[in-house]
C-alpha cells in the first residue's frame, strides 16, 4: 500500500485518523462529567456600557456563555452547564432565596438552551431581560453560592469536575454590609472544601476593578494555577480567551517515569494540547419512536450455535498457504518491549530537529509529583538547562504496556504570557515524535530549476502583499461547523441552516476550479493541427459548453463534437 | 502493494566457505551473521507478500550445482534456489539446511553464476529491478581475468550490486549524504576489527571497491555494508525503499497565479499491514465463527428490533436528531475538489511545530517537464526562504475528502528544493490547558548546585560529535535510520511459530534490543553525572499506604485538588464507578452535598454494604461538625437521623449505637456542646430493645445516654462490656485520625 491512491479509496483518511483519535482520547471517556455554572451578575451596572458602540458587560458575558455552549456541543456534549443570574428582581431557585434567578439548571447543552440565551443578546436582550426578570435591589453572595451548590447536588450523574464562573463588574458587592461579606467568604470556603472551583471573570469597571477589596478572599487561586491572575477584561475577545482557558479541565493522558538511567527517575504527566475533533459518530434510533437503541455484539459458533467466550478463539494470519496461529494474549505480548515510561537516550542540539520529519501530533510533558516526590524540581532544572543550552532530550517512549517503543524528542518550552496575563504557552517539554526508517518514503524529486533573483524578488512582492498574522485558532473546521449547523437547524426546526462561513476558502480567488477557458483561435488551431486530443476532458467539456454543443462523457465523443463544429464553421 | 511494474528480481549470493565459520571467541561467526541478515531480508519479503522473486546462490559449498559448471570451472558454487517468490520453505532452508562448507570459491565466479541466473530466469518476465547481494568475508582467492566482462555485463543488463562484509571498510573522502553516523556506529556490535584482516581480504576489499567504483562511481562505495550495520539498519537494502504515488494539483495564489505541482508523501507512519483474523480455537477456521450485532430497545425486556427498523441519528448536545444517510449526503459540507491554494503568508515563527497535525508530510515539487512551473515554484521557495516566511494553505486531496488548513514551508537541499506541507489544527482541535509556572514556584526552584549537575549531565550525554576542523556535527544516534522494531519482532514471532508451531514465542533478538539503546559510550559517560543528580535531588517514591486508602477513598468528592497521590487513586475510582452510574444515573457513594439521601439510596439498593455506606456517612458528619457552624449542624442532624432510621430497618442497631457513643465523646473533646443540645432536643438516642429486638439497650439506658455527662463514661464502658463490635469502633476512630491529619495538612 505504498500509494495514497489505494489508501484513500479503501478507507478515506478520516477513518484511519479516527482510529488513532480513539487510541489517544479513549483513556478518559468514562471518568465522569465536567460541570460548569455560569453565574452572571444582573445588576444595573452590568447593563451599562461605557461607550456607545461598546458591548455592555452583561451582553459580553451572554455572548461568551453562548460560545462556550456551542463549543461544548461540538467538543464534549456530555458536560453539564447551567446559567444563574443574581441581583434580579424576580427569583427562581429551589430554596426561594430572593434576587437569584436560575435560568438553566445543570444539564447537557442543547439547541433550545442556546436559543434561550440568544434572547438576552443585544439591545433587545436588555429589554427582554428587564421585562422578564428585571433588576433587583439587593442580593447576598453567600445565598447565590448556596444556590449554585444546590444545583451541583441535584445532579444525578457522577461529576468529575465542578466549576463556577462568576461574571461581574462590581468589585465590592457587600461594601456596606460586613456580615454579608463575611458570610460570602465562609460560603466560598465551603465550596472550595467540597471541591467546587470558583473563578472570577471580572469585567471592566469605571475606575478599575480592585480585586483586593473583596474578591481576593473569595477566589483563592487553585494550587495548580499559582501565580496566574488575569487582568480585567474589557473586550469580548479577551473574556472569551479567559473563559476558554478555564472551561476545560486538563486531563493527563499518561503518568510516566522519565528514567535518566536504571535507578534515577522522575515522574511526568503527558497531555495532548491538539487533538483532532471529529464529527460525532451516529447513534441508531428506533424508527417508530426515535429513541436510541442499544447494540449488542456476540460471537457464536456457526455449527453449534453456542456463544463463544474469548478463550474459545485464537488469532491467525495466512501467508501463502501457511496458517500461523497465536493466542490473543500472544498477539499482545509480541508488541511488548519496555515497561511504560520514557528512557533518556541523550541530548542533541535543538537545531538537529528536522521540521520536515513530522510524524504525529506532539504531546506536552509536565512534572507530576504523584509517584515520585521531588520530580518538579529536577524537571524544572532540566527545563532551565535545556533552554539555556538550546538542546533537546532524545528519549525512548512507551506509553502503555504492549505498545512498541518509539523515539521522541523532548523540546523545551518556556512559559509565555500575554498582556492579559493569560498563559499562551505553559512551561514544560513538547514531546515530538521522531520517525523510524520505515516511516520515511523515497520521493522521486524533479531536477532543480533555479529562479533568477529578479523572479524571486517579484515573488517576494506577492508574498508581502498577502501577509497576515497566523493564529492557531484562526480557522474553524468547515465540515464540522456545517454538520452542527445542520443539527442545530433540525433541532430548532429552522427552515434552513445558518450559512457556514468557510474561512479556509479564499474569497479573493473566486472559483476554485482552474480556469480552462480557451479562446476560439486556440481551439481552431488545435482542430486544424489535430492536437485537440491533448486537452483535458474538463477543458473539452468547458469548450463544448461554451459553444452549446452536446457531447457525451467520453473524450472521443467530445473530440468528435468539437471537431465537427469547427470544421463546419 | 507492489505492482507488477515494480517487481524486482534479487539474487542472494552467500559465501559459506571455510573461513566464514571463523570467529573470535564470544562472537558470532560471519556465517551466522550473514544468515541473520539474509533471514531478515527474506522475512520482510515473505511478510510483505510482494511479487518480488528471490534466488539463493551459495559458494564455497562442498558440492557443485550450477549451469556454468564444467570440469574445473565454477566449482563449489551451488544454486540453492532458483528465482521465485520467497516463502517459508526458503526461510526454513536458511535456518536449518544451509551449513558451512569446507571449501572455498572465487566470489567473482559466483557473481558470474548469479548474473547468468538472472539473465536466464527473467527472460520473458518483466522486472523493473534486477539486483545481486553478495555476502562474503573475501578470504578466498579470486581471479580477475573476467572483471571487465563482469562490469560490462552488469551495466548492460541494468543489474545493481551490493556487498555485505563482516567488517566496515574505510570509505575515504568524506562519508557523503548517508555518512552521518553509519561509520561510527560500527564501533560497537560484533565485527572484525579491521586490523585482523588478512592480505587476501585486503586484496578482496580493493577488488570490491573497484567493482563498485566502476559501476556507480564514488557513490558505489556507499553500497558496501558491514553485517552489523545492516542488522541495525535494514533500510540499507535498496529493495526496501518505498515509493509514493504522485498527486498533481495546482498551487494557487490569489486568483491569477497558479503553478502546476506534484506532491508526494514523504513521511507517514508505517503500520502493520495484515490484521489478525479470529478463528475457532479448535478447528482454526474463521468460517466457524460468526459475529452478530443486534439492536434492542432500552426497556426492561431489551426487546430486539431489526436493523431495518432503526434509523441513524446524531446528538446535538442533549438533543438526538434523526438524520438519515440521505439527508446527511444532501446537507453535508461540499468540498470543491482537490486544491492547494495559498490563504496567506506569515512569519515562520508564528507556525510552531507543536501545532503540526495529521498523519503525513508532503513534499511539493513543480510538475514534471514544466519549466514555467519549476521557475515559479523555485522563486516562491526562495522568496519564502529569504523572507523567513511560510505559506498557510488550504489543501484538499480530492472531492471526497475533507479540506485541511496547513503550512507549506521551503526546504532547500543540494540536489533538490521543494515545499513541505503539514496539516495545522482547526480551532476545534485545540485544547488550551494552563499549567502553573515553574519559575516562580519556590517549592520546585532548583539550587545552583542542582542546576550545574544537570548541566554536566547534558554535556556528558551529548548524542553529537563536533568536528572542530570541518565544522560539521555528527549525529551518533540518528533515529530516523533505525527500523521500527515492531515489524522485526512480529516477523520473528510469526516465522518462529510457522516453523515451530508447538513452541512458545521466542525472546526479542538481542540486536533489536541493542539497536534501541543509546550508544554505550554515551551511557557510560552519563554514569557519573547521573549519580551526582541522584545525591543532589531528593527523589522519593510515593508509597501507597494501604491502610490509609480507606480514609482517602471516602474523601474523593471533597479533595479533588488535594495532594496528587490521592487524586490518582480518585480517578481510578471514578473510572470504576462511573460506568455503572452513567448507565443508570445512580448514586455510588455518599457525597457531601446530599449525604443523607445518598446514604439511604445506597443501603436500600444494596449498592454498598451497610458498613461501608455508614463509614462514608460518618465521615461527612464529622466533617460538617468540624465547621462548627449551625447550618452544618442541621445537615449533620439529617444524616444522623437517616443513619438511625436505616439502622433500625436493617437491624444494624449496634453500628449506630457505637457511632453515637463515639460521637458523644468527640463532642466533649471538641467542645461542641451546642450541637449536642440539638441532639438532645431532637431526642436522637441509642436504638433500644423496643425498636429492634437485637439491641441490648433499654429505654432507660437510652434516656440516660442523653442526660448530662456524668454518666457518659460508664456508658461507653458498658458498650465495650456488651461485646459490641470493638473493631468497628476502633476503625472508625482511625478514620477520624486520618481525617484530622488531612485537615491539618490543608490548613
Amino acid at each position: 500500500m505504498s500509494g495514497w491512491e489505494s489508501y484513500y479509496k479503501n478507507q478515506g483518511d478520516e477513518e484511519e485518523e479516527q482510529e488513532e483519535g480513539l487510541e489517544v482520547g479513549g483513556d478518559y471517556s468514562y471518568s465522569g462529567r465536567d460541570s460548569l455554572i455560569f453565574l452572571v451578575d444582573a445588576s444595573r451596572a452590568m447593563f451599562e456600557s461605557q461607550d456607545e458602540d461598546e458591548l455592555t458587560p452583561f451582553d459580553m458575558s451572554i455572548q461568551c456563555i453562548r460560545s462556550v455552549y456551542t463549543n461544548k456541543i461540538i467538543s464534549s456534549n456530555r458536560d453539564l452547564l447551567a446559567v444563574v443570574f443574581y441581583g434580579t428582581k424576580k427569583d427562581k431557585n429551589s430554596v426561594n432565596f430572593k434576587n437569584i434567578y436560575v435560568l438553566q439548571e445543570l444539564d447537557n447543552p442543547g439547541a433550545k438552551r442556546v436559543q434561550e440565551l440568544d434572547k438576552f443578546k443585544g439591545q433587545e436582550g436588555k429589554k427582554y431581560f428587564q421585562d422578564q426578570i428585571g433588576h433587583g435591589s439587593d442580593y447576598s453572595l453567600s445565598e447565590v453560592l448556596w444556590v449554585c451548590a444546590n444545583l451541583f447536588s441535584d445532579v444525578q450523574f457522577k461529576m468529575s469536575h465542578k466549576r463556577i464562573m462568576l461574571f461581574t463588574n462590581e468589585d465590592d458587592p457587600h461594601g456596606d454590609d460586613s456580615a454579608k461579606a463575611s458570610r460570602a467568604r465562609t460560603k466560598a470556603g465551603d465550596l472550595r472544601d467540597t471541591g467546587i472551583f470558583l473563578d472570577l471573570m471580572h469585567l471592566k469597571k469605571r475606575g478599575g476593578f480592585d480585586i483586593s477589596l473583596f474578591y481576593r478572599d473569595i477566589i483563592v487561586a487553585e494550587d495548580e494555577d499559582v501565580g496566574i491572575h488575569f487582568e480585567e477584561s474589557s473586550k469580548l475577545e479577551d473574556l472569551l480567551r479567559k473563559v476558554r482557558a478555564k472551561e476545560t479541565r486538563k486531563r493527563v493522558l499518561y503518568r510516566l517515569k522519565l528514567k535518566l538511567n536504571k535507578d534515577v527517575a522522575l515522574t511526568v504527566g503527558i497531555y495532548n494540547m491538539v487533538q483532532k475533533a471529529y464529527r460525532p459518530s451516529p447513534v441508531r434510533l428506533y424508527r417508530e419512536t426515535n429513541e436510541p437503541v442499544k447494540t449488542k455484539t456476540r460471537t457464536f459458533n456457526v455449527n453449534t450455535g453456542s456463544l463463544l467466550l474469548p478463550s474459545d478463539t485464537k488469532r491467525s494470519q495466512i501467508y501463502g498457504h501457511r496458517q500461523i496461529v497465536l493466542e490473543k494474549e500472544e498477539t499482545e505480548e509480541l508488541k511488548r518491549f519496555d515497561e511504560p515510561g520514557l528512557i533518556l537516550i541523550g541530548f542533541k542540539p535543538l537545531m538537529m530537529l528536522k521540521k520536515h520529519h513530522y510524524l504525529r501530533p506532539s504531546l506536552f510533558v509536565y512534572p507530576e509529583e504523584s509517584l515520585i516526590n521531588g520530580s518538579s524540581t529536577l524537571f524544572s532544572a532540566l527545563l532551565t538547562k535545556c533552554l539555556e543550552k538550546e538542546v533537546l532530550a532524545v528519549c525512548r517512549y512507551t506509553p502503555r504496556q504492549n505498545t512498541p517503543p518509539c523515539f521522541v524528542a523532548l523540546v523545551p518550552q518556556e512559559e509565555e504570557l500575554d498582556d492579559q496575563k493569560i498563559q499562551l504557552a505553559p512551561p514544560g517539554f513538547q514531546l515530538v515524535f521522531l520517525p523510524y526508517a520505515d516511516d520515511k518514503r523515497k520521493v522521486p524529486f524533479t531536477e532543480k530549476v533555479m529562479a533568477n533573483p529578479e523572479q524571486v524578488d517579484k515573488m517576494k512582492a506577492i508574498v508581502q502583499k498577502l501577509r497576515f498574522k497566523y493564529r492557531s485558532d484562526s480557522f474553524e473546521n468547515p465540515v464540522l461547523q456545517q454538520h452542527f449547523r445542520n443539527m442545530e437547524a433540525l433541532a430548532l426546526d429552522l427552515m434552513e441552516p445558518e450559512q457556514t462561513v468557510d474561512l479556509t476558502y479564499d474569497e479573493s480567488s473566486g472559483s476554485k476550479r482552474p480556469k480552462v477557458e480557451l479562446s476560439e483561435e486556440e481551439l481552431k488551431a488545435h482542430v486544424s493541427k489535430g492536437t485537440l486530443g491533448k486537452l483535458t476532458v474538463p477543458a473539452l467539456k468547458e469548450a463544448c459548453r461554451m459553444y452549446g454543443l452536446k457531447g457525451g462523457l467520453k473524450k472521443q465523443e467530445l473530440l468528435d463534437v468539437l471537431t465537427e463544429h469547427f470544421q463546419k464553421a | 502493494m507492489a505492482r507488477s511494474w515494480n517487481k524486482a528480481a534479487v539474487v542472494l549470493c552467500m559465501d559459506v566457505g571455510l573461513a566464514m565459520s571463523n570467529s573470535f571467541p564470544g562472537e558470532e561467526s560471519p556465517f551466522e551473521l550473514a544468515k541473520k541478515v539474509i533471514t531478515m531480508f527474506v522475512q520482510r519479503q515473505v511478510f510483505a507478500e510482494n511479487k518480488d522473486e528471490v534466488a539463493l546462490v551459495l559458494f564455497g559449498t562442498d558440492g557443485t550445482e550450477n549451469a556454468l559448471a564444467g570440469e574445473d570451472q565454477y566449482q563449489n558454487i551451488t544454486v540453492h534456489r532458483h528465482l521465485m517468490r520467497p516463502d517459508f520453505d526458503l526461510l526454513e532452508d536458511i535456518e536449518s539446511k544451509i551449513q558451512p562448507g569446507s571449501q572455498q570459491a572465487d566470489f567473482l565466479d559466483a557473481l558470474i553464476v548469479c548474473m547468468d541466473l538472472i539473465q536466464k530466469e527473467t527472460l520473458g518476465k518483466k522486472f523493473e529491478k534486477k539486483h545481486i547481494e553478495v555476502f562474503t568475508d573475501l578470504s578466498s582467492p579470486f581471479s580477475r581475468d573476467q572483471l571487465d566482462i563482469i562490469i560490462h555485463n552488469l551495466k548492460k543488463s541494468g543489474i545493481s550490486l551490493q556487498f555485505f562484509l563482516p567488517f566496515p571498510i574505510v570509505k575515504k573522502g568524506g562519508t557523503g549524504d548517508r555518512g552521518d553516523g553509519s561509520l561510527l556506529l560500527d564501533d560497537h556490535g560484533p565485527s572484525f576489527p579491521p586490523k585482523g584482516i588478512t592480505e587476501q581480504q585486503k586484496e578482496g576489499i580493493q577488488m570490491v571497491k573497484k567493482v563498485m567504483m566502476s559501476l556507480e562511481g564514488e557513490d558505489g562505495l556507499e553500497e558496501i555494508y558491514s553485517f552489523s550495520e545492516s542488522l541495525r539498519q535494514l533500510c540499507v537494502f535498496k529493495k526496501m525503499e518505498r515509493h509514493s504515488m504522485p498527486w498533481s494539483c495546482q498551487l494557487t495564489i490569489g486568483s491569477n497565479l497558479s503553478i502546476k505541482i506534484v506532491a508526494y508523501k514523504s513521511i507517514t507512519q508505517e503500520k502493520v499491514k495484515k490484521s489478525w483474523t479470529v478463528v475457532d480455537a479448535r478447528t482454526l477456521k474463521k468460517e466457524d465463527i460468526q459475529k452478530e450485532t443486534v439492536y434492542c430497545l432500552n426497556d426492561d425486556d431489551e426487546t430486539e428490533v431489526s436493523k431495518e427498523d432503526t434509523i441513524q441519528g446524531f446528538r446535538y448536545g442533549s438533543d438526538i436528531i434523526p438524520f438519515s444517510k440521505v439527508d446527511e449526503e444532501q446537507m453535508k459540507y461540499r468540498s470543491e475538489g482537490k486544491c492547494f491554494s495559498v490563504l496567506g503568508f506569515c512569519r515562520s515563527s508564528q507556525v510552531h511545530m507543536k501545532y503540526f497535525m495529521g498523519n503525513q508530510v508532503l513534499k511539493v515539487f513543480a510538475a514534471k517537464d514544466d519549466e514555467a512551473a519549476a521557475v515559479a515554484l523555485s522563486s516562491l521557495i526562495h522568496a519564502l526562504d529569504e523572507l523567513d516566511m511560510v505559506a498557510v494553505v488550504r489543501y484538499a486531496y480530492d472531492q471526497r475528502t475533507n479540506p485541511q488548513v496547513g503550512v507549506a514551508f521551503p526546504l532547500i537541499k543540494d540536489t533538490y528544493e521543494c515545499l513541505v506541507y503539514i496539516q495545522l489544527p482547526f480551532m476545534e482541535d485545540l485544547r488550551q490547558y494552563m499549567f502553573s509556572s515553574l519559575k516562580n514556584n519556590r517549592k520546585c526552584t532548583p539550587t545552583e548546585a542542582q542546576l550545574s549537575a544537570v548541566d554536566a549531565l547534558i554535556d556528558s550525554m551529548s548524542l553529537v560529535q563536533k568536528d572542530e576542523e570541518e565544522g560539521t556535527i555528527e549525529d551518533l544516534f540518528p533515529t530516523s535510520k533505525i527500523p521500527n522494531p515492531q515489524f522485526q519482532r512480529l516477523f520473528q514471532c510469526l516465522l518462529h511459530r510457522a516453523l515451530h508451531p508447538q513452541e512458545p514465542l521466542p525472546p526479542i533478538q538481542q540486536h533489536i534490543l541493542s539497536m534501541l539503546d543509546p550508544p554505550t559510550e554515551v551511557t557510560a559517560k552519563g554514569q557519573v553525572p547521573v549519580s551526582k543528580i541522584k545525591t543532589l535531588f531528593p527523589l522519593t517514591e510515593v508509597i501507597k499506604k494501604k491502610n490509609q486508602v480507606t480514609g482517602q477513598d471516602l474523601f474523593q468528592d471533597n479533595h479533588e485538588e488535594g495532594p496528587t497521590c490521592k487524586r490518582l487513586k480518585t480517578e481510578e475510582e471514578e473510572a470504576r464507578f462511573s460506568v455503572s452510574s452513567l448507565a443508570e444515573g445512580t448514586v455510588t457513594c455518599v457525597g457531601s452535598v446530599n449525604p443523607a439521601d445518598n446514604f439511604r439510596v445506597l443501603v436500600r439498593q444494596k449498592k454498598a454494604s451497610f458498613e461501608e455506606a455508614s463509614h462514608q456517612l460518618i465521615n461527612h458528619i464529622e466533617q460538617f461538625l468540624d465547621t462548627n457552624e449551625t447550618l452544618y449542624f442541621m445537615k449533620s442532624m439529617d444524616c444522623i437521623k437517616a443513619f438511625r432510621e436505616e439502622a433500625i430497618q436493617f437491624s444494624e442497631e449496634q453500628r449506630f449505637n457505637n457511632f453515637l457513643k463515639a460521637l458523644r465523646e468527640k463532642v466533649e473533646i471538641k467542645q461542641l456542646n451546642h450541637f449536642w443540645e440539638i441532639v438532645v432536643h431532637d431526642g436522637v438516642t441509642l436504638i433500644t430493645k423496643d425498636e429492634v429486638p437485637g439491641s441490648s439497650v433499654t429505654t432507660e439506658e437510652a434516656k440516660k445516654f442523653l442526660a448530662p455527662k456524668e454518666n457518659a463514661n460508664t456508658d461507653t464502658a458498658a458498650a465495650f462490656e456488651e461485646g459490641g463490635d470493638v473493631d468497628d469502633l476502633v476503625s472508625t476512630s482511625n478514620t477520624y485520625q486520618v481525617f484530622s491529619c488531612l485537615n491539618l495538612a490543608e490548613l
